[in-house]
């Protein structure tokens, strides 16, 4: 489970960085949400081996639990990556509005012509 | 309330009361300049308590420390405070003078107050992820005030700025998650105790290299600065002197925090890489800001350089150098901030800050051109002013430690921010080209200048007062290495669900 685990942690951080990198905006918009639940699993991922262990309900069932702490981080992580989602989005919308690009490459490109 | 989470609620109160008090106006001027008068009352008593040996633990809902979130008004954090405070204070005077309340964007100082309270949040936090909530809230308040009032030229700035600092805060929460994974505890306290108990463990420099590099970009180290010097010059220069003073220093403020009280002493390989990445930031930043050639562009480069000075203190890791990254902290961040409001002042009297159209300041307006002088020499280390002292400690620590490279580079970037220091005043200030106008008419000029001189009057306090601020930095070093008093003072505070 922790092999998978952290193999998919892999490849979503291989995923985001590429999308990060491309010029597009929803590429790049997509690759920071990628990265952000990459993170929220490595947070996810510190509860130890789930196997065996019952889900942190108080009175459900007796036996060992899985650590809740890690999942009561990823939820503030969660809400915090929504927030800054919201604004990456508003920002993107703000640049393609003003300057009528997509593209990062063209965007930045007008400033050394200018100057 | 216990004091500790005062500097905390009070700018969120402040900011959210005044959402509801309509658009800008004398009445909500007010309340802004009373709330930041209180805020830094608050701080300077939190400091005399430190003082008095009685620093403020707050476990919230009474839960203990292991297990809930508390905050910690130790001396360095109580410091930190009241300096964020004083800086919060000149930029809501400096906004008031600056703009008529109708021009004024009706969001501006309620954003700053939000900001506010995540700075002093990540100075009181004792525990990781607490840390990283403060960190976002300040971000967060941060990026809408970079672009609130940005036109459509400047507001491009905004996205490496956006996207280096969510890069930054991904590997945060990794950072956190594996520390979390590796010492079963985010509070402070507890990871200190944790990592002493485990000695010679890789795992802990690894994560120590993590943390290097989430608080390396925050606060503008080498190879992760180039987000800043383009950014900063887009706001206005109130905010840009809070920005300036504030944003990179919490940074270093919890770079200090982690190698001095959370990490093991004995990573002498990390503090090498600090100190070597800190000696590249002061040389390549100081040769940016000689290429700008406007003012807040120049002291936008600045800000890295000296960034270079304070992670230099840190990396050469005595007692003494830690005091002086204090020190230096508190002189950079009065002289910093108040260096970017003499330019928002030039600004008005020359209606540019292009170094090519300025000019006949120091004949028409000489104490404009004092003043800045004043800073400018405390920036670049010119003795007695405050800058002087930080410098002096922090060379006589190296010379002591014998790493001469990275002193003479530090000497090399002191003459070179030097140099371009005169660049601005001999531009903006002596030079007396035709067709420029000062426009003294503005009277705007004259209680902005008020509040310039109120912080170099500070400054001049610090460098003349040297000696009695290099002791409570020496104190506040201590406080921040006696990572067993830390332990102490934070677990033993006792609460429920402990043990």
């Amino acid at each position: 489970m922790q092999l998978e685990t952290a193999l998919l942690i892999g490849a979503l951080f291989a995923c985001a960085t590429w999308l990060i990198l491309q010029r597009s905006f929803v590429r790049i918009l997509f690759g920071f949400i990628v990265l952000s639940n990459a993170a929220n699993l490595v947070v996810l991922s510190m509860s130890g081996r789930p196997d065996g262990k019952a889900a942190p309900i108080v009175g459900e069932q007796a036996g060992p639990m899985v650590d809740p702490l890690p999942q009561a981080l990823i939820l503030t992580a969660i809400v915090i990556g929504f927030g800054v989602t919201a604004y990456l989005v508003m920002l993107l919308y703000r640049l393609f509005v003003d300057q009528k690009t997509t593209n990062l490459a063209e965007l930045y490109r007008e400033k050394e012509g200018d100057e | 309330m216990n004091g500790a989470v005062i500097p905390f609620v009070l700018p969120l109160l402040t900011g959210t009361v005044a959402l509801w008090l309509g658009r800008p106006g004398t009445v909500r001027r007010g309340w802004f300049v009373v709330s930041a008068a209180v805020q830094l009352a608050v701080a300077v008593w939190l400091i005399g308590e430190c003082l008095a040996g009685r620093p403020r633990v707050l476990l919230a809902g009474g839960w203990a420390s292991a297990v809930g979130i508390v905050l910690v008004a130790d001396l360095l954090a109580s410091i930190m405070v009241g300096l964020s405070s004083l800086t919060a204070l000149a930029a809501v005077l400096f906004t008031c003078f600056e703009s008529t309340s109708r021009v004024e964007h009706p969001l501006r100082l309620p954003l700053l107050q939000f900001m506010m309270a995540g700075i002093n949040l990540s100075f009181l936090t004792g525990d990781l992820f607490n840390l990283f909530v403060a960190f976002e809230i300040m971000l967060i308040a941060s990026y809408a005030l970079l672009t609130l009032e940005a036109d459509d030229w400047d507001i491009r700035q905004a996205y490496p700025y956006l996207a280096v600092n969510l890069v930054g805060s991904t590997l945060f929460i990794c950072g956190a998650g594996l520390a979390y994974g590796l010492f079963g505890t985010l509070n402070f306290a507890g990871m200190s105790a944790a990592a002493a108990a485990m000695p010679g463990d890789p795992r802990i420099l690894v994560l120590a290299l993590l943390f290097l590099v989430v608080f390396g970009t925050k606060a503008g180290l080498f190879p992760l600065y180039y987000w800043l010097p383009n950014s900063y010059p887009i706001l206005p220069a109130a905010l840009a002197g809070l920005y300036s003073g504030m944003l990179t220093k919490v940074g270093v403020y919890v770079l200090l925090r982690m190698t001095a009280t959370v990490l093991p002493h004995d990573l002498a390989g990390l503090h090498q890489a600090i100190a070597w990445l800190a000696g590249l930031t002061m040389v390549l930043a100081v040769l940016g800001a000689l290429s700008r050639n406007f003012i807040r562009g120049i002291l936008s480069f600045h800000i890295l350089s000296q960034i270079g000075f304070m992670a230099l203190a840190i990396g050469l890791f005595t007692p003494l150098s830690i005091a002086a990254c204090v020190f230096y902290v508190i002189h950079h961040i009065i002289v910093k901030a108040s260096l970017f409001l003499v330019g928002g002042v030039a600004v008005v009297l020359n209606r540019t800050d292009d170094l090519d159209r300025m000019g006949h300041l120091w004949r028409v307006t000489p104490w404009v051109g004092i003043v800045f002088l004043v800073q400018a020499l405390s920036l670049a280390g010119i003795p007695p002013l405050s800058g002087f002292w930080g410098k002096y400690v922090i060379i006589v620590e190296g010379l002591r430690q014998g790493a001469y490279a990275l002193i003479a580079a530090s000497l090399v970037a002191s003459v070179l921010t030097l140099l371009s220091m005169l660049k601005i005043w001999l531009a903006a200030f002596w030079s007396e080209p035709e067709g420029v106008v000062v426009r003294v008419a503005d009277q705007r000029w004259r209680p902005m200048l008020w509040v310039v001189g109120g912080m170099a009057a500070v400054s001049l306090g610090i460098g003349l007062g040297a000696e009695g601020v290099m002791q409570l930095a020496l104190r506040a070093a201590e406080g921040a290495l006696d990572q067993e008093g830390y332990v102490r003072l934070v677990l033993g505070a006792g609460g429920k669900g402990g043990g």
